[in-house]
C-alpha cells in the first residue's frame, strides 16, 4: 500500500493525502482544532452547540438545503465534537469529493446561526443530558472523566443544564469566529484520489479562512483525581470503572501501553476477559481502553455486574492490573501483537478507518505515520518492558475510581 | 450467478457460499445456523442464545480457554450473535490463517457443552440480561416485539428471561443443539481474499464428516398484534414510545422500497429529523424496519422528554400520514438512493461487510447478491413503487403503540 503524502499548503491547512486507486469511495476528515477546552468556564456545551449548528444555515443555504445538496451527491457526512478537535466526515465517490468540500467548506466558513436552530440546539443538548440519564455506562465514563482528568479536559461535551441554559446565539457566533480558521485545520483523505487532486480542492475551498498561523497544537496537561467515588442510581448493574495514568501517543512508551493494554483486554483470551468473565462469570462485559487528549494519556478498566457480585469483580480486575506485572509471559505478549497486527490489516482493507487513523496520527504527531513504522516499534518490545511499563505505571500507582448504580463499594 | 461467487454443497449437504474480492487482505468466515429464538419453546426461551456462548466453552478437542488462544494467535477476532431466526459464528483473519480459523469455528460447532462451565456461564447470561434490563430502548424493543408478536414464537427477547434462564438445565440445551447443530441448518459463508477450491477442500474436511441430520420444523407467519401497550418504570428519566406497523419481509418485492422509506422518513436529513428532531420536540426520532423471512416490521420511534410525549406520539402519526398521502418528489426519493448507493459502494470494500451481506442473502434468499445487485434494487425503487409499498403496507392506520417510561401517554 502507498504512504500517505504530507503537506502545509499555503492557506494555512495541513493536508495528508493517502492515494488508493483501486478503491470505490473518498473519505475525508476535516479536524478543526478546537473543542469543550475553548468554551468559557461558564458556557460547558458551547462548542459542541456550534459544531451541531454550522450546518443549519448559511449565507446562500438553509439547513434543510444544505444537507440535500450532501444527499444529491450521496455523500454521507457526520460530525463530532471532541476534546481538543472537532470532526467532519465525509465519504462519497470520487467524483464527488470537489462538490463535498465545496459544500464543507460553506457552512464551516459562512454559518449564519439562525437563532430558532440555536434555540433548538439548546434545548435538544438539554434532551441529551436527559437521556444520559438513563444510559449507566455513559454516566459512568462521564464521571470518570472528570475524576481523571480535571476540570478542562475532563468537561462532557453535552454542558451541564445550567451552563446550556446561559448560552445564546451571540456566544455561538463569538466561539464559532474564535476557533474555526484554516491555521486550526487538518484534512485527511483516502481514496483514489491523487496529492495534487486533493490539494487543489483545498487551497480552492480554504484559502483565506480567518487566521492562517498554526495553533492550538499544544498540549494540555491533566489533573488527575486519585479518588474514588460512588454516584447512586437505581439501576440492575453496578458500573465501575478505573482510571490510571497512561502515556501520549507520541512518547516512546506508547506502544508498551498498546501491548499491556492487548494483553489485559485485546483479545479473547485477555486476562480481564479469562479472569473476570470466563474463570469466574461474574460480568457479561469487562474491558480496557484508552484515551489521548494530545500529550497525555489514561488508561481505563471497566466492568458492570450486579450490585452481589461487585466487590468480587473489582477484587480480581485490581489483582490482575498487579499480577501482570509479575507472571507475564512471552505467549501472551506475542498474541498481543499479532492481534494489534492483524487488526492493523484488516483495517487497511476499509478506506473510512485509513482516514480516520491518519486524521489521528496528525492530531498526535503532527504528521502521518505508517503502519509499518507503527507495527515495527512493537516488534522490539520484550516481556521486560512491559513489565517495567506495570511497575512504574501500574503497581503502586495513583487510582482514580468511580462505581455507579445502587450500592457503593466497601471500603 | 456473478462470477466471484461460488455456491457449493458438501459431501453432507452442508451448504457453502464464497465470495472472492480482489483487493483486499483479510478473509471473514462464518457458521451461519438457521435457528434462533423464534424456533424455542417458550419454556427454553433464551436456550439459543445462552448456547451460542456455550459454543465458546469447550469442544472434545479443546477447553475454553484454548479456544480464546488459539483465536487469538492469529488475530482471529472471533464473535456471534443470536437474532429471532439465526445464529451466525464469525471472524476475520488474515488470508493466510485462514484454514486455522475455520478450523477453529468448525470445532465450536462440535461444542461439548462443558458441565462445569453450564452454570457460570449462566451467570454471565444473566448479567447480560440485567444489562438489557438497564437500556430503556432495549425494555421497549423487547416490549414492540412481545407485543406484536403475541402468541408466536416471535414474542419473546432472543435473551430470554431471567426466568427461563435461570430454569434451563443442560440436557435441554444439548437436546436442542443436537437437533439444530446439523448440515441440514447451516451454512458456511467466506469473503474475501481467498481461493475458493481450497476453501471448499478445507471445508470438506473439517466439516464433511458431520452427519446431515434433519432440517428444523416449519415456522409459523405471526399474525400482527395492535393496540396500546404502556410500561411505566419510574427510574427512567425519558419517554420511549413506538408505532408499530406491519412490513414487507427480507425477500419481499418492496424491501428496498420500505428501505427507501423508512430513510425519507425517520433517517439522517429526513422529515422526522427535521419536523420533529430539529422543531425541539425530541432529541432522537427514526423509522427502523425489522426483516424476518417471512415477515418485516415498519417502527416509527423516539425517546423524549416525557412532557413532550402526546406531542411525539402525535408528530411521529402525522408526519407517516402525511408521507403516506403523498405527493413524495423524485429528489427527496434519488436523495436517499444516491446515500444508500455510496452505503454500498463502502461496504462492498470491506470482507466483514460483505459477509453479514452474503449470510443474509443466502438465508432468506437461498443466494448471495453482488453489491451491483443491491445497487440496481435500490436504483428501482420510485413514487409508483412508494405508492404500491403504501397501499400494500399502510402506516396511517392504528399500528401498535407501545409507550415506555416514567408517564403512561394520554394520548395513548
Amino acid at each position: 500500500m502507498a504512504e500517505a503524502v504530507h503537506t502545509q499548503l499555503s492557506s494555512g491547512v495541513e493536508l495528508a493525502v493517502l492515494e488508493l486507486p483501486h478503491r470505490r469511495a473518498v473519505a475525508s476528515e476535516i479536524r478543526m482544532l478546537t473543542g469543550v477546552v475553548n468554551e468559557p468556564g461558564d458556557k460547558l456545551g458551547l462548542a459542541h452547540l456550534v459544531e451541531q449548528s454550522l450546518d443549519k444555515g448559511t449565507q446562500n443555504h438553509s439547513g434543510r438545503e444544505l444537507q440535500d445538496a450532501f444527499d444529491e451527491i450521496g455523500s454521507g457526512v457526520n460530525s463530532w465534537c471532541g476534546k481538543q478537535s472537532s470532526g467532519f466526515t465525509s465519504l462519497c465517490l470520487p467524483e464527488y469529493f470537489g462538490r463535498s468540500m465545496e459544500l464543507h467548506s460553506e457552512f464551516l466558513r459562512t454559518p449564519t446561526f439562525p437563532q430558532e436552530s440555536c434555540d433548538v440546539a439548546i434545548e435538544l443538548a438539554r434532551q441529551e443530558l436527559m437521556a444520559l440519564e438513563d444510559d449507566a455506562q455513559g454516566l459512568a465514563d462521564k464521571h470518570i472523566g472528570m475524576q481523571a482528568m480535571g476540570p478542562l479536559l475532563g468537561r462532557h461535551t453535552i454542558g451541564e443544564t445550567d451552563t446550556l441554559a446561559t448560552i445564546t446565539r451571540d456566544d455561538f457566533e463569538s466561539f464559532w469566529r474564535s476557533n474555526y480558521c484554516s491555521g486550526r485545520m487538518q484534512v485527511s483523505v483516502a481514496g483514489p484520489m491523487s496529492l495534487a487532486q486533493v490539494q487543489d480542492v483545498i487551497e480552492k475551498q480554504f484559502s483565506g479562512f480567518g487566521d492562517q498561523s498554526q495553533t492550538h497544537r499544544d498540549s494540555i496537561p491533566v489533573e488527575f483525581n486519585p479518588v474514588t467515588t460512588h454516584h447512586h442510581k437505581e439501576t440492575e448493574q453496578e458500573h465501575m470503572v478505573i482510571a490510571l495514568r497512561g502515556v501520549p501517543k507520541s512518547e516512546a512508551d506508547y506502544s508498551t501501553a498498546r501491548l499491556l493494554m492487548g494483553v489485559l483486554a485485546g483479545g479473547m483470551s485477555a486476562r480481564l476477559f479469562t479472569e473476570v468473565r470466563e474463570k469466574l462469570g461474574l460480568v457479561y462485559w469487562v474491558g480496557g481502553w484508552q484515551e489521548h487528549p494530545r500529550g497525555a494519556g489514561l488508561m481505563y478498566f471497566g466492568a458492570s455486574t450486579t450490585p452481589e457480585r461487585c466487590a468480587k469483580t473489582y477484587e480480581t480486575m485490581l489483582a490482575e492490573l498487579v499480577r501482570v506485572g509479575v507472571d507475564l509471559t512471552q505467549e501472551e505478549v506475542d498474541r498481543a501483537r499479532t492481534g494489534i497486527e492483524v487488526r492493523s490489516d484488516i483495517r487497511g482493507d476499509v478506506t473510512r478507518a485509513l482516514c480516520s487513523e491518519m486524521a489521528d496520527d496528525l492530531m498526535h504527531f503532527g504528521q502521518p505515520v505508517s503502519r509499518a513504522l507503527k507495527l515495527e516499534r512493537l516488534k522490539n518490545i520484550s516481556v521486560g518492558d512491559v513489565k517495567q511499563f506495570c511497575e512504574k505505571y501500574i503497581k503502586d500507582a495513583p487510582r482514580s475510581v468511580v462505581t455507579l448504580g445502587p450500592k457503593a463499594l466497601e471500603s | 450467478m456473478a462470477d466471484q461467487f461460488t455456491i457449493t454443497k458438501l459431501s453432507n449437504g452442508m451448504n457453502i457460499a464464497i465470495e472472492r474480492m480482489e483487493g483486499v487482505k483479510s478473509v471473514a468466515a462464518g457458521f451461519l445456523v438457521q435457528t434462533g429464538a423464534r424456533d424455542e419453546t417458550p419454556d427454553l426461551a433464551g436456550v439459543s442464545h445462552f448456547l451460542e456462548h456455550m459454543c465458546f466453552k469447550g469442544t472434545p478437542n479443546r477447553t475454553a480457554a484454548e479456544i480464546n488462544i488459539d483465536f487469538d494467535r492469529i488475530g482471529g477476532n472471533p464473535n456471534a450473535f443470536t437474532s429471532h431466526d439465526r445464529t451466525f459464528y464469525h471472524g476475520l483473519a488474515r488470508s493466510a490463517d485462514f484454514p486455522k480459523q475455520l478450523e477453529i469455528l468448525a470445532d465450536m460447532m462440535n461444542s461439548s457443552l462443558p458441565p462445569d462451565e453450564f452454570d457460570m456461564e449462566k451467570n454471565v447470561v444473566l448479567e447480560e440480561i440485567a444489562m438489557s434490563n438497564d437500556r430503556i430502548e432495549h425494555v421497549a424493543f423487547d416490549l414492540i416485539v412481545e407485543s406484536v408478536f403475541k402468541n408466536n414464537t416471535l414474542a419473546w427477547p432472543v435473551l430470554g428471561y431471567d426466568r427461563t434462564v435461570k430454569a434451563l438445565t443442560r440436557d435441554q440445551m444439548n437436546h436442542y443443539f443436537r437437533s439444530r447443530y446439523t448440515p441440514a441448518n447451516m451454512v458456511l459463508v467466506v469473503t474475501g481474499a481467498v481461493d475458493p477450491d481450497e476453501v471448499i477442500a478445507q471445508a470438506e474436511k473439517v466439516c464433511g464428516h458431520w452427519k446431515a441430520g434433519e432440517r428444523r420444523p416449519d415456522r409459523t407467519k405471526p399474525v400482527m398484534g395492535k393496540g396500546i401497550v404502556q410500561k411505566t418504570i419510574d427510574r427512567f428519566q425519558q419517554q420511549v414510545v413506538a408505532i408499530t406497523f406491519e412490513g414487507p419481509g427480507a425477500t419481499h418485492p418492496l424491501h428496498d422500497t420500505a428501505e427507501a422509506a423508512a430513510s425519507i422518513l425517520g433517517g439522517g436529513n429526513s422529515r422526522f429529523y427535521w419536523n420533529i428532531e430539529q422543531t425541539g420536540l425530541a432529541p432522537y426520532a427514526g423509522a427502523y424496519r425489522l426483516d424476518f423471512g417471512d415477515c418485516g416490521l415498519f417502527i416509527l420511534m423516539a425517546q423524549c422528554d416525557p412532557q413532550n410525549a402526546d406531542r411525539v406520539i402525535d408528530a411521529l402519526r402525522d408526519e407517516a400520514k402525511s408521507f403516506a398521502a403523498g405527493p413524495v418528489s423524485d429528489d427527496e426519493i434519488q436523495r436517499v438512493k444516491n446515500k444508500r448507493r455510496t452505503g454500498l459502494a463502502v461496504e462492498g470494500e470491506s470482507p466483514h461487510h460483505r459477509l453479514v451481506q452474503v449470510m443474509d442473502d443466502v438465508d432468506y434468499r437461498g443466494e448471495p447478491r453482488t453489491v451491483e445487485d443491491r445497487i440496481a434494487a435500490v436504483n428501482a425503487v420510485g413514487r409508483e413503487s412508494l405508492r404500491e409499498y403504501f397501499d400494500a403496507f399502510p402506516v396511517d392506520g392504528e399500528g401498535l403503540l407501545v409507550s415506555v417510561g416514567p408517564l403512561q401517554s394520554s394520548a395513548a
